[in-house]
C-alpha cells in the first residue's frame, strides 16, 4: 500500500493536478479491486454452487434411502432399488490398489531421477515423465482396452491366478474376460504414476545438497543417505503427492469405465468385472429412466465429492504440517 | 497486457455474438438423439433428407434411455427409442407422441472360436445363459440344440447394455415371454439388473466387447452384427423352427400383429405358432416428438419421408430393416398429422 | 607377515552396508525402469497405431455413413477447438483477476481462503463438474442466447472452464509472488496509482508465467472427456462452428470409438489420441519455454 506521505497531492505546487489524478486513481483502484474481488468470489462461489447443486439433486434419493444407501448392495433400475456399497468398494479397491502399485514406483522414479541416474538421462526422462502427466485419461483408457486388457487376460491374470489363486481375491477362472477390476487398477496406476513421480522428483531435487553431502561425508552409503536424510526431509511432501494421486484415481470416470466391465454385484475376485462410483455415473446418468435413478446417481456423485474432499483436505493438512516442521513453525 | 485483456474480451463478445446470430437465424437443423439400434438407418437417411428438403439432420446414437431423457428435457427436436414410453415417461414428456418408423430384429451374437457357423439356440437356453445358470458352451442344454456340433469347453460371458437401451427392452420382453422365471426375477426394462456378465455402452459397445472376448454372447440389432462380421445364432420360434433374422422373417413376425393401439405401443416378440416363418425377437422402433413444437413443419416433412421414401430397399435392405406393414403405416401417418406448431 | 595393515576390501558390517546400498540402488533403478518402460510402451502404441491411421481425410472429412469405410474427424477437431477457445475465454480473465485479488488486494486471511477453495475445486472429480453444468444447462433457461435447455458448445466450454479456472489462478498467483516488490515500490514512488501499477508493471512482468499456466490448463482441458459427456455429447456429424450448437470433440470421439467393434473406428481413435498427445506435448514444451524465458526475465530484473 502507498504510504500517506507519498501521495501526489503532498507535492507542493501540484495540488490542482493531484486533485484530479487522485480521483481518477481512486476510481481506478476501486474498479480493479472490485473486479478482482468479484472474480475471486465467483471462483469460490462455483465450489459452493457445485456442492449445493449436487446435494440438491441427490436430495430425493437421500430422503428415500437415507444412509442405508451406503451399504445397500442392489442396483435395480426397474424396481427403483439402489445402493452404493459395491460401487464404493469398487472405487476404493481400484484406487487404493492403484496407489499401492503407483506409490513405490513413483518414489523409485523420483529417487532414480534425482539421485541415481547419470546426469545425461535425468533431464530427458524427467521431462518425459512430466509430460506424461498431461496425457488425457481417455487415451490411457484407449490403450487399456486394446493393449493392456488383452495382455492382462492372456498372461498376467492366469499367471497371478495360478500363483496366488488360493487367496480368494486372486481366484481366477478359466475365462478370458478382459474387462476386470484388475485391469482398471493397472490403468489407474499408469495414469497416476507420472503425476506423483514428477512431484516426488521435484521434492527430492529440492533437498539441500549440503545435507546430502554432509551425510556422505560422514561415511553414509547412498542408500543410507536417502533413508536417513532425503526421505525424512520430504516425507510430508511425498505423502501429499500420493494422496493427490489417490484423489485423481478416485474421481476418474472415463478410463475406468472403458476397462472395468460395468457390472455389479461385485465378486470377490479382482479378475472379475466390477464398477466404480464415477464410472457408474458416467455410464448411466444420461440414460437414467426414473427420477429416483437420476437422484441416486447424483447421490453417488455426492459420495464421490465427499471422499475426494476428504482426501484433498488431508493432503493440504499434510503439506501444512510438513511446511511447519521445515520452517520450524515460523 | 491491457491490449491482451481487450483482445480476450473482444473474442468473448464475438463468440456470444456468433451464438446470438446462430440461434436467431432460422436454420433448418433438426437435432435428434436416442436409439443406437436405428442410428445406422438414420445415418443413411441423412444425406437423402438433405437433398430432398435441405434439412440438416443431426442424430446422435446415445441410447434409447438417453434419447427419451433428451426429448423429455427438450434438449433435442426428436428422440428415438426402440422401447415404447412407459406411462411415467409419457406423462413426464408432456404431450409427446411416439411414432413407429422402422422395423427390425435383435440378433443373438456370439464369439466362440471353433463353434459351428450355424448355432441353434432357443429362448429358454438364452434366458438361462443370461441368468447365469448355463455357464459353459459345452453345456448339455446347448448340445441338445446342436446335435453333432463340436462345442468347446469355454466359459460363457454374457454381455449386456449398461446404458438405458431399447434393445435391452426388446430382448427382456422376449425373454419374459419365453421364461416365467426371467419375468418374475428380472422383468422387462430398458435397464434391467442383469445378474451376470459384462456391461457395455451402446450397440457398438456390446458388439465391441463380444468381438474381443472369446466365449462372449450378446443381443444386438442385426445391422451391427452383420456390419462387424460377428456371428449370430438361429433362434427357435414358437413353431419350433430355428431361424436367422432376415427381412422375410421380420416381416412375418410383424404380420402376426395387426392391431395398433392408440398410443402406437407394439409388442411383436415371440409370435404364436401360426407365424411359422417369424423370427421371434423383432421390434418396432419409435421416433418421439412433442405434439407442439416450433419445428413442426420440418419434423412432419422428415418423418413422412422416413415412413414412405425411407422404407425403400435402397436404404433399408442391407441394414435388415423391414418395410413397415400397412396398418402401422396408417397409424403412424395419423399420429403424424397431430404434430403442430 | 605379508598381510597388509589395512584392507580396502569391505568385510563384516561395512560389507553388509555396501551390499544393502547396492541392492537398494538396483531395486530403485529397476522399479524406475519398469515404470518408465510401461509409459514408453503407452506412447509407442499410440504413436505407431496413430501415425499409420493419419491421412488427409482424417482432418478434412466427417464420419463415414454407417457401413462404409473411410471418413474423418473434422467435426470433432473443429468442435474441440471451439470448446477449448470458449473455455479459455472464460477461464483466463476470471483466473487472472482472482489471482490478482489474492496477491495484490486481499487481506492475507481472505487470500488464503480463496486459494484453499480453488485447490478444493481443482480436486473435484471432473464428472461432478459435468453434472453441475448439465443441471445448469437443462434445468435453467437463462435469457442468454445459446444457453439453457439444450447441450451446446457453450455448456461444454463452461464445464472445461471450471476445470481450467483453478489451474490458471494458481499458476498466476505463483508468478505474481515472484514479481519483485522493488518493482511495485518503484512504481508507487513515481506516484503511479495501484491499479496502473498492477496493469502496467506487475502484469506485463508476469505475462510469461500466466501464459505458461494457461497453456498447461489448455492442455488439460483439451483432453477432458467426463465433463463433456452430459453437456456437449448429442452432436451432429458435420463441421459446426456455432457455439450454441452441441459439437463433437476429440476426447468423446476417442471414448466412443474405443468401445466399438469396427477397426476403421479404432484407427480413428488411435489417430485422435495421437493428435491429442502431440497437442499436449507441443503445449507443454511451449509452456516450458515460456516459463524459462519469464524466469530469466524476472531473474535479470532482480
Amino acid at each position: 500500500m502507498l504510504p500517506p506521505g507519498m501521495e501526489a497531492a503532498s507535492v507542493p505546487g501540484a495540488a490542482a493536478l493531484g486533485q484530479t489524478r487522485r480521483v481518477g486513481d481512486r476510481v481506478g483502484d476501486g474498479i480493479l479491486h472490485g473486479l478482482t474481488a468479484l472474480a475471486a468470489l465467483i471462483g469460490v462461489a462455483i465450489v459452493f454452487a457445485i456442492v449445493w447443486r449436487v446435494a440438491d439433486g441427490a436430495w430425493p434419493a437421500v430422503k428415500l434411502f437415507r444412509l442405508h444407501f451406503l451399504w445397500a448392495r442392489e442396483w435395480n433400475a426397474p424396481l427403483n432399488k439402489f445402493g452404493a456399497r459395491d460401487l464404493i468398494v469398487g472405487t476404493v479397491v481400484t484406487s487404493f490398489g492403484a496407489m499401492l502399485l503407483a506409490a513405490p514406483l513413483s518414489i523409485a522414479i523420483g529417487l532414480f531421477l534425482s539421485e541415481l541416474a547419470p546426469p545425461a538421462i535425468r533431464g530427458p526422462v524427467g521431462t518425459l515423465v512430466e509430460m506424461l502427466a498431461a496425457v488425457p485419461s481417455v487415451v490411457v483408457g484407449l490403450w487399456g482396452i486394446f493393449v493392456l486388457a488383452p495382455f492382462d487376460a492372456q498372461h498376467v491374470q492366469p499367471f497371478l491366478g495360478s500363483a496366488l489363486g488360493w487367496i480368494p481375491i486372486f481366484a481366477h477362472g478359466q475365462d478370458k474376460v478382459e474387462s476386470t477390476v484388475f485391469t482398471a487398477m493397472i490403468v489407474l496406476t499408469m495414469m497416476v504414476i507420472p503425476i506423483t513421480s514428477s512431484i516426488c522428483r521435484e521434492l527430492f531435487i529440492g533437498v539441500p545438497t549440503e545435507l546430502e553431502e554432509a551425510s556422505i561425508g560422514l561415511g553414509a552409503t547412498r542408500w543410507e543417505m536417502v533413508r536417513t536424510v532425503v526421505v525424512p526431509t520430504v516425507r510430508g511432501g511425498v505423502v501429499a503427492a500420493v494422496i493427490l494421486g489417490l484423489g485423481r484415481a478416485l474421481g476418474e470416470a472415463i478410463a475406468v469405465s472403458q476397462v472395468i466391465g460395468n457390472f455389479i454385484p461385485l465378486k470377490l475376485s479382482i479378475f472379475e468385472p466390477g464398477d466404480t462410483l464415477a464410472s457408474r455415473v458416467a455410464g448411466q446418468y444420461q440414460g437414467a429412466i426414473t427420477n429416483v435413478q437420476i437422484a441416486s446417481l447424483i447421490y453417488l456423485a455426492l459420495i464421490l465429492l465427499v471422499i475426494t474432499f476428504i482426501t484433498n483436505v488431508a493432503a493440504q493438512r499434510v503439506v501444512k504440517r510438513f511446511e511447519f516442521q521445515r520452517t520450524g513453525g515460523a | 497486457m491491457k491490449r491482451g485483456l481487450a483482445l480476450i474480451a473482444a473474442a468473448g463478445i464475438a463468440l456470444f455474438a456468433i451464438a446470438a446470430a446462430g440461434a436467431k437465424s432460422n436454420d433448418t437443423t433438426i437435432s435428434g438423439a436416442g436409439s443406437t439400434f436405428v442410428s445406422p438407418l438414420v445415418s443413411t437417411w441423412t444425406p437423402a433428407l438433405g437433398e430432398a428438403f435441405g434439412l440438416n439432420v443431426q442424430y446422435s446414437g446415445v441410447g434409447s434411455g438417453a434419447g427419451i431423457a433428451a426429448i423429455t428435457n427438450r434438449q433435442v427436436d426428436f428422440g428415438a427409442s426402440d422401447a415404447p414410453l412407459s406411462p411415467d415417461q409419457a406423462s413426464a414428456c408432456k404431450g409427446c407422441v411416439q411414432i413407429p418408423w422402422a422395423l427390425s430384429a435383435t440378433s443373438i451374437a456370439y464369439n466362440v472360436p471353433g463353434a459351428p457357423v450355424h448355432l441353434n439356440l432357443d429362448g429358454k437356453t438364452i434366458s438361462k445363459i443370461f441368468l447365469g445358470q448355463i455357464t459353459n458352451w459345452n453345456d448339455a442344454a446347448i448340445k441338445a440344440l446342436n446335435k453333432g456340433a463340436n462345442l468347446p469347453d469355454l466359459k460363457i460371458t454374457p454381455v449386456f447394455r449398461s446404458d438405458g437401451s431399447g434393445t435391452s427392452y426388446n430382448y427382456t420382453d422376449y425373454l419374459s415371454a419365453v421364461n416365467p422365471e426371467w419375468k418374475s426375477k428380472i422383468g422387462v426394462s430398458t435397464q434391467p439388473a442383469f445378474p451376470a456378465g459384462v456391461g457395455a455402452r451402446g450397440s457398438g459397445g456390446v458388439a465391441g466387447v463380444v468381438s474381443r472376448t472369446d466365449g462372449a454372447i450378446t443381443y444386438v440389432d442385426v445391422a451391427f452384427a452383420l456390419k462387424n462380421h460377428i456371428r449370430f445364432a438361429a433362434v427357435r420360434n414358437a413353431a419350433g423352427k430355428f431361424l436367422f433374422p432376415s427381412l422375410r422373417r421380420i416381416t412375418a413376425a410383424a404380420a402376426a400383429f395387426t392391431k395398433v393401439p392408440r398410443d402406437n405401443e407394439m409388442h411383436i416378440v415371440n409370435p404364436s405358432k401360426k407365424a411359422a416363418l417369424a423370427y421371434p425377437i423383432c421390434t418396432y422402433t419409435y421416433i418421439i416428438v412433442p405434439q407442439q413444437t416450433s419445428h413442426a413443419p420440418e419434423l412432419r416433412k422428415m418423418i413422412f419421408w422416413a415412413l414412405t421414401q425411407g422404407q425403400r430397399p435402397q436404404f433399408t435392405a442391407k441394414l435388415l430393416f423391414a418395410p413397415l406393414p400397412k396398418p402401422v403405416l396408417v397409424a403412424s401417418e395419423k399420429t403424424l398429422k397431430s404434430i403442430h406448431s | 607377515m605379508s598381510e597388509p595393515a589395512l584392507s580396502l576390501k569391505a568385510t563384516g558390517r561395512s560389507r553388509r552396508r555396501l551390499l544393502t546400498n547396492r541392492g537398494a540402488e538396483v531395486g530403485a533403478s529397476a522399479a524406475a525402469a519398469i515404470a518408465v518402460a510401461a509409459l514408453l510402451v503407452l506412447i509407442w502404441s499410440v504413436g505407431s497405431r496413430g501415425v499409420s491411421a493419419l491421412n488427409w481425410d482424417f482432418f478434412t472429412k466427417g464420419p463415414a455413413v454407417f457401413g462404409e469405410a473411410g471418413g474423418g474427424v473434422a467435426p470433432a477437431l473443429v468442435g474441440s477447438l471451439l470448446l477449448v477457445a470458449i473455455a479459455t475465454a472464460l477461464a483466463l480473465p476470471f483466473g487472472v483477476l482472482a489471482a490478482i485479488y489474492v496477491s495484490e488486494f486481499a487481506h492475507p486471511r481472505f487470500g488464503r481462503q480463496v486459494r484453499l477453495w480453488l485447490d478444493v475445486l481443482n480436486g473435484f472429480p471432473s464428472i461432478v463438474i459435468g453434472i453441475f453444468v448439465f443441471a445448469l444447462c437443462v434445468k435453467v433457461s437463462l435469457p442468454v442466447v445459446g444457453w439453457g435447455r439444450h447441450q451446446s458448445a457453450i455448456a461444454g466450454g463452461s464445464a472445461l472452464a471450471i476445470i481450467m479456472l483453478p489451474l490458471v489462478a494458481r499458476a498466476t498467483m505463483e508468478v505474481l509472488t515472484l514479481v519483485p516488490n522493488e518493482l511495485r515500490e518503484a512504481s508507487y514512488a513515481l506516484g503511479v496509482s495501484k491499479w496502473q501499477t498492477v496493469l502496467r508493471v506487475v502484469l506485463p512482468t508476469s505475462l510469461g508465467g500466466i501464459l505458461t499456466g494457461t497453456t498447461l490448463a489448455i492442455a488439460r482441458a483439451a483432453g477432458e472427456t467426463a465433463p463433456l459427456l452430459f453437456t456437449c455429447a448429442i452432436a451432429g456429424q458435420i463441421v459446426d462452428w456455432n457455439p450454441s450448437h452441441s459439437v463433437q470433440s476429440i476426447p468423446l470421439m476417442i471414448f466412443q470409438n474405443s468401445e466399438s467393434p469396427d477397426p476403421n473406428l479404432h484407427a480413428q481413435a488411435w489417430a485422435g489420441a495421437f493428435v491429442l498427445i502431440v497437442f499436449v506435448l507441443v503445449t507443454s514444451l511451449t509452456a516450458r519455454f515460456l516459463l524459462d524465458r519469464s524466469r530469466r526475465k524476472l531473474g535479470l530484473q532482480r
